[in-house]
């Protein structure tokens, strides 16, 4: 199969392009954050990476909360005035959102790639790694990333605002989110890698970033996007999937009862693209717009990537079959050389 | 220095910028409306939208602006020794400069102040490549929305004339704990200093968030006339006394470990 046919080989040179311009571009774009894109982008560019050419639309939401809406509802101000900050980067972020969908996850997170770089090194590694995450750990783990976006980046910053928590806990998601460590020492700055004694609040989000950093790389190895599963981003973007263009479509057939390849091939492991038989709209909350699941469907245009209701890549046969061989062919490839894959079922693990 | 310089004993001082503040203390010439203390002009973490106003000594006769991120100017005047600066209603960063003109000596004062508002649409790139002074030191950046200038960091500033860079001039700082540092500008006029890392009582392990000031200066002569002109900045104390890189390593490394561990059982309960 022609790399530049192969969906997954595209969807890697964007990846890798947007996390080059996202990590890297600032020089481009600027230094300061009046220079950046947007302010708001929904993805984890971070803007404690000095070099960024963006930063995540989760940053302002945190800072809104605590020195706008927070300090507007302790002062007795005009809450109007205090939201209408929040409201504006959430406008900017919608506009972008609405574009791409959750797309954003899938292919211009510089986290997201990281992960799945990751991944990819593991399998080059031989290492025996996870086809599917059991059923009951994947449905315990998806409410996390809703806590995550209630808790971190708008209830402990709203209350750091309203002077109710000690201002350490005005921005906590920054402070455990494993892309602040990544894109800094992407940039060669080993800044962000401490542990900061300045009071409890910090010593604690400091070890817990740095642990979770740490699970996040050697977990990612063997476990797909680990991190992803509970990001904050994630639920964001669930919470807008209904406005984005760009669509996950199924139009089920009898026998995707007996089939289930698309959800081995989710690296979320969303096995209700599978079980869903109904509805025309897969865009679930964990989906990434990966389109993993589309090349991976062996009949024809049960599953398609719509953009505004027009089909962009539909699931075919023929391309099946040579993505098949070609998921064969990487998995039995390794730096090794052991001749095995990882899992051993070609044609589901990511390339 | 030239004698004459010398000589004329009343330079333009802005009263903050040489005064060492007390251990625990921030340095205390900015002043909002209720003349408490505001640690960092602006770059400090408030966002207190008020009024705001400035000590300075000696101004008789001189010129004071306050730019604003759009490069709109606005005068302002001086009053008992102090300068109001009004609320611009503009985030971002703002120029306040103050110059003064003796015939013989012309002198500048730069400060730049981070200001809250609404969002300015302007990058501070404008701010600081506008020619704000004939004789001008400018950062090269200006620390990032958020960021300060910290002790023990290295930071880049360009010496100009008239927009043009300056080279080989001597540059010097000066900090408010009398530390000293010179510099000479290369051939695109810029100098780099290593803050001093002079904060008294400093305890490893415990924050500190005292600021201090420091000022650079240079003097030019052209066409008979000196030019003298200082930036006024505050710095604060570098993290790096209360952050541990080693224990992050460390606890990086443990977290490597035990998602090593989760990925083996994920691997053997997958099975």
């Amino acid at each position: 199969m022609s790399p530049w046919k192969n969906v997954s080989v595209l969807r890697k040179l964007v990846q890798l392009g947007a996390f080059l311009f996202l990590v890297y571009g600032g020089s481009l774009t600027g230094y300061y954050l009046e220079d950046k894109l947007s302010g708001a982008l929904p993805a984890l560019s971070c803007a404690y990476d000095m070099q960024g050419a963006d930063l995540c639309t989760l940053i302002p939401f945190q800072h809104q909360m605590d020195h706008r809406l927070g300090e507007a509802i302790a002062g007795g101000g005009n809450l109007m005035l205090g939201l209408m900050p929040t409201l504006i980067t959430l406008a900017t972020f919608l506009i972008l959102f609405a574009v791409l969908n959750k797309a954003f996850c899938g292919w211009i997170c510089p986290l997201g790639t990281f992960q799945e770089l990751l991944h990819n090194l593991g399998q080059k590694l031989g290492l025996q790694r996870v086809e599917s995450l059991p059923s009951a750990t994947v449905q315990r783990i998806r409410p996390v990333k809703w806590l995550i976006l209630l808790l971190l980046v708008f209830g402990l910053p709203l209350l750091a605002g309203i002077g109710w928590v000690n201002h350490d806990l005005g921005d906590p998601f920054c402070k455990i989110c494993p892309s602040r460590i990544l894109t800094t020492l992407a940039n060669a700055e080993s800044t962000e890698l401490y542990v900061d004694s300045a009071s409890s609040s910090t010593l604690v989000l400091s070890i817990l970033a740095n642990l979770l950093f740490g699970v996040m790389i050697t977990l990612a190895l063997t476990v797909r996007q680990p991190f992803c599963r509970i990001c904050p981003m994630l639920a964001l973007h669930a919470v807008f999937r209904k406005l984005g263009m760009p669509r996950l479509v199924k139009h089920a057939v009898p026998r995707c009862d007996r089939c289930g390849l698309c959800a081995k091939a989710c690296p979320m492991d969303i096995r209700e693209i599978h079980s869903e038989m109904q509805k025309r709209d897969v865009t679930f909350e964990d989906c990434t717009l990966c389109g993993r699941c589309v090349e991976f469907c062996p009949d024809k245009e049960v599953l398609q990537l719509r953009y505004l209701g027009f089909p962009v890549f539909s699931a075919d046969p023929a391309y099946f079959k040579q993505r098949k061989q070609a998921q064969r062919h990487w998995e039995n490839t390794t730096l090794l050389d052991r001749r095995k894959s990882g899992t051993g079922k070609a044609g589901i693990t990511p390339p | 220095m030239h004698n004459s310089v010398s000589a004329a004993g009343a330079m333009l001082l802005l009263a903050l910028a040489l005064t060492a503040p007390q251990p625990g203390a921030q340095s205390g010439a900015l002043q909002n409306d209720n003349h408490t203390p505001l640690a960092a002009a602006g770059q400090a973490h408030s966002h207190r939208r008020g009024a705001m106003k400035l000590l300075l000594e000696n101004a008789e006769g001189a010129q004071i602006n306050l730019w604003k991120p759009d490069l709109t100017r606005l005068p302002l005047t001086i009053e008992h020794g102090i300068v109001t600066l009004p609320a611009t209603g503009v985030d971002n960063y703002h120029a306040l400069v103050i110059e003064r003109d003796w015939g013989y000596l012309h002198e500048t004062l730069i400060r730049y102040l981070y200001l809250h508002g609404k969002p300015s649409g302007h990058s501070t790139s404008e701010l600081t490549a506008a020619e704000k002074s004939s004789f001008e030191i400018v950062p090269d950046p200006v620390p990032r929305e958020h960021q300060h200038y910290r002790s023990d960091q290295q930071w880049r500033f360009q010496v100009r004339f008239k927009g043009a860079p300056v080279a080989h001039l001597p540059v010097e700082l000066l900090s408010s704990y009398g530390s000293r540092l010179s510099a000479v500008s290369d051939e695109r006029g810029l100098v780099e200093l290593r803050l001093p890392d002079d904060f008294p009582q400093i305890e490893t392990g415990r924050r500190d968030r005292r600021g201090a000031e420091f000022t650079l200066s240079a003097e030019l002569s052209k066409g008979g006339i000196t030019y003298q002109t200082r930036l006024y900045a505050e710095y604060r104390v570098n993290p790096s006394h209360w952050h541990s890189l080693e224990l992050g390593i460390l606890a990086g490394g443990i977290g490597m470990l035990a998602g090593g561990l989760i990925g083996r059982l994920a691997v053997r309960s997958s099975r």
